[in-house]
């Protein structure tokens, strides 16, 4: 039996099915790290993935394009973490505490406007949408193995895998990231410097929830083509763990994104063969996180102790 | 809290704005005027007869005394899972594994209230109590402990647990406590001897009613008056300062951690030996940790202000669950707006401070001219 579960793990198959599974918790881990770059911990990941994933099936709904469901999806993003900087900047309350209430209110609030529109508390099944497909690479697609796994995913997979690059660039050889950067490691020096750091932190709000939108537009659009009740399901939180796992450093950020990813494309694996205990499967990518987590930071502290890195 | 340094000229005003408690009260009201504005808004976009929903809302629960009944019932696990929030917010810990402990523990209540462990019927609620206490308070120190000793991620350590102990939660169930007449997800019944019963039966008040009111005057003296609550509250508004002062921060976090456990373990307690007679993981008490975390926003994380939140969420839940039987375009989900716009509002710091300002500036003048 476990021989067979073995040569599961190491197929074709399950390559993919990881490139899939890692597309959202990248774009949410992406969201996480340009907040952070700047210095603001964005933990409302998980709720703008949910409103997003919302309105683009709706906004694909309405207006018959499957694109304009993904700029819906992204307007919808922005307008929450505007809403989180107008409380948090302009009424003087406590981010963590807005972000909080955010993410515990969102399936309800996803769920009213759902229940509006379909009359369904569950899904948006019933209503026929326009989705996004999978793109065909040519040429590259005819090559054995490489075309295999380099094409044919979804449009959102390789959207998301250029962000990454694009993102690497402007974060980090760019002034405008540097700027950024220079806000998240000390605000009031960036400011003696003449940064305007409000605006910087207002941008890099704007980009994490237009990063964060896109993982959820991703979920409802791309991968399984209806919104869902919970469908983020603690994706938005791996990407915020993966951020913490980073701690500034970038490729890391990619790195724990794909760990995360294995995680769960195992679970979905594992919860297919009836051996195992479902409920103890289904937990497998929280343990993963909750472990990876806990020894990077345990592993941090005594490296820190030790001398070797300058604590904080 | 901010407040309070004000607190020298509210002496000579005790009935105006100026007086930060006054000005407090006002903030929370006008909060939940513009709460029910929009709510009424949304209610004209959505139902034929915007008017009587709001009405039905605001009023249906008072219109039988079952319906009042069911708020008394069903709050109370809502109040401790807030009040357990309020001990951890107050510290300035984001340990938001309330959630997972609720589940968790109540396999453990449910462990307890199956096996024929006692004849009489105090001292088997007794017991599962003391074992959802003990269990609660010691998983939750695991996420505060990790943050105190190695700095890791408490919000996303304890969320992450939060899924894994749901997922031991209906293993556990399933396996050793489950029964095959409710389709393997939910327990078997409990024993008559664990079962709650009523003291007041039309109002559904049960002994647990009393607890949680001898629970929240404790926890109310404990956070206010004494020195470990003033510790707790110090480390919550300045942390730098609370450990230049000699408090021990680990210490803390352990203890702040323990006493929310051990509210949780008895929310999870109440809420299955009063209003269930099995347990059935993914529905019994889903959703409870969290909305503890709303309430002790709503109620400032002062005790008496949760248990207040608290039975104000569910009565207005209880009147949408009644306007959804008489008009259903109007889910019960309405509520986490009105929630939700009251929580940002009551707390933002700068909401209506310059209306505040002005008021002060006023009445200074005006005593200076005397």
């Amino acid at each position: 039996m476990l021989s067979s579960i073995l040569s599961t793990l190491f197929t074709m198959r399950f390559l993919l099915t990881i490139i899939r599974m890692a597309t959202p918790i990248l774009f949410a881990a992406l969201g996480a790290f340009i907040a952070a770059s700047t210095g603001i911990g964005n933990i409302a990941i998980e709720s703008i993935m949910t409103f997003a994933a919302l309105a683009g099936v709706l906004g694909s709904y309405l207006t018959g394009s499957a694109w304009a469901g993904v700029v819906f999806g992204m307007v919808v993003g922005v307008l929450t973490v505007m809403l989180i900087a107008f409380f948090s900047m302009k009424l003087g309350a406590d981010a963590f505490l807005i972000m909080i209430a955010l993410n515990t209110f969102a399936d309800a609030v996803a769920i009213f406007i759902l229940y509006q529109i379909t009359g369904d508390k569950g899904t948006t099944a019933s209503l026929t949408t326009p989705i996004l497909g999978s793109v065909d690479i040519p040429v590259i697609k005819d090559i054995p193995i490489i075309g295999e796994i380099l094409s044919g995913h979804y449009i959102l997979t390789y959207l998301c895998w250029l962000l990454i690059i694009v993102m690497f660039i402007v974060i980090y050889k760019t002034p405008l990231g540097m700027r950024m950067r220079a806000c998240g490691l000390n605000a009031d020096a960036a400011k003696t410097a003449g940064v305007n750091v409000e605006r910087l932190q207002v941008l890099s709000l704007v980009l994490s929830g237009i990063f964060a939108a896109l993982g959820g537009v991703y979920l409802s659009l791309n991968y399984l083509k209806i919104f869902s009740k919970g469908m983020v399901s603690g994706q938005g939180w791996m990407g915020v763990a993966a951020n913490g796992i980073a701690n500034g450093n970038y490729w890391m950020l990619v790195l724990s994104g794909l760990v995360f990813a294995v995680f769960r494309a195992v679970s979905i694996i594992f919860s297919s063969n009836s051996a195992f205990p479902t409920d103890l499967v289904g937990a497998i990518p929280y343990f993963s996180v909750f472990v990876i987590l806990t020894v990077v930071s345990i592993v941090n502290y005594y490296r820190v102790k030790r001398g070797k890195v300058e604590g904080q | 809290m901010t407040d309070n340094k004000n607190s020298k000229y509210s002496k000579n005003y005790k009935l105006s704005i100026s007086n930060p408690k006054i000005f407090d009260a006002i903030k929370m009201l006008i909060s939940i005027l513009i709460a029910l504005a929009i709510t009424f808004v949304i209610l004209c976009l959505v139902s034929s007869d915007p008017v009587n929903a709001i009405i039905t809302i605001l009023t249906g629960p008072l219109t039988k005394t079952r319906y009042i009944g069911a708020v008394i019932e069903s709050f109370i696990p809502y109040a401790f899972a807030g009040l357990a929030a309020g001990v951890l917010f107050s510290a300035g810990a984001f340990n938001l594994g309330a959630e997972g402990i609720y589940i968790l523990s109540g396999a453990v209540v449910t462990a307890v209230a199956i096996t024929p462990l006692t004849e009489s019927s105090i001292l088997h609620p007794i017991l599962c109590y003391l074992a959802a206490m003990a269990f609660g308070g010691t998983l939750m120190i695991l996420p505060s402990f990790l943050k105190a000793k190695f700095g890791t991620n408490e919000m996303v350590v304890s969320l992450m647990l939060n899924s894994i102990y749901a997922g031991i939660a209906a293993y556990v169930v399933r396996n050793y406590l489950g029964t095959l007449k409710r389709g393997g997800n939910s327990s078997k019944d409990y024993l008559a001897t664990a079962k709650i019963p009523y003291i007041y039966d039309p109002l559904h008040i049960t002994i647990c009613f009393i607890l949680l009111i001898v629970v929240t005057i404790i926890l109310y003296l404990v956070m206010k008056k004494s020195r470990l609550g003033y510790q707790i509250r110090l480390a919550g508004t300045n942390p730098k300062f609370a450990e230049y002062s000699g408090i021990s921060a680990f210490k803390l976090a352990i203890s702040t951690a323990a006493i929310a456990g051990v509210l949780s373990g008895m929310g999870a307690t109440t809420a299955l030996l009063t209003q269930t007679t099995f347990y059935t993981p993914s529905q019994s008490l889903v959703g409870i940790g969290f909305s503890g975390m709303l309430m002790s926003m709503l109620g400032r994380n002062n005790p008496i202000g949760i248990v207040i939140a608290a039975f104000m969420i569910k009565y207005l839940e209880q009147g949408t669950a009644i306007l959804y039987f008489v008009d259903n375009s109007v889910p019960s989900e309405i509520v986490a707006i009105v929630e939700g716009i009251i929580i940002m509002l009551i707390s933002s710091q700068h909401f209506l401070r310059r209306f505040r300002e002005k008021k002060l500036l006023k009445e200074g003048l005006e005593e200076h001219a005397e």
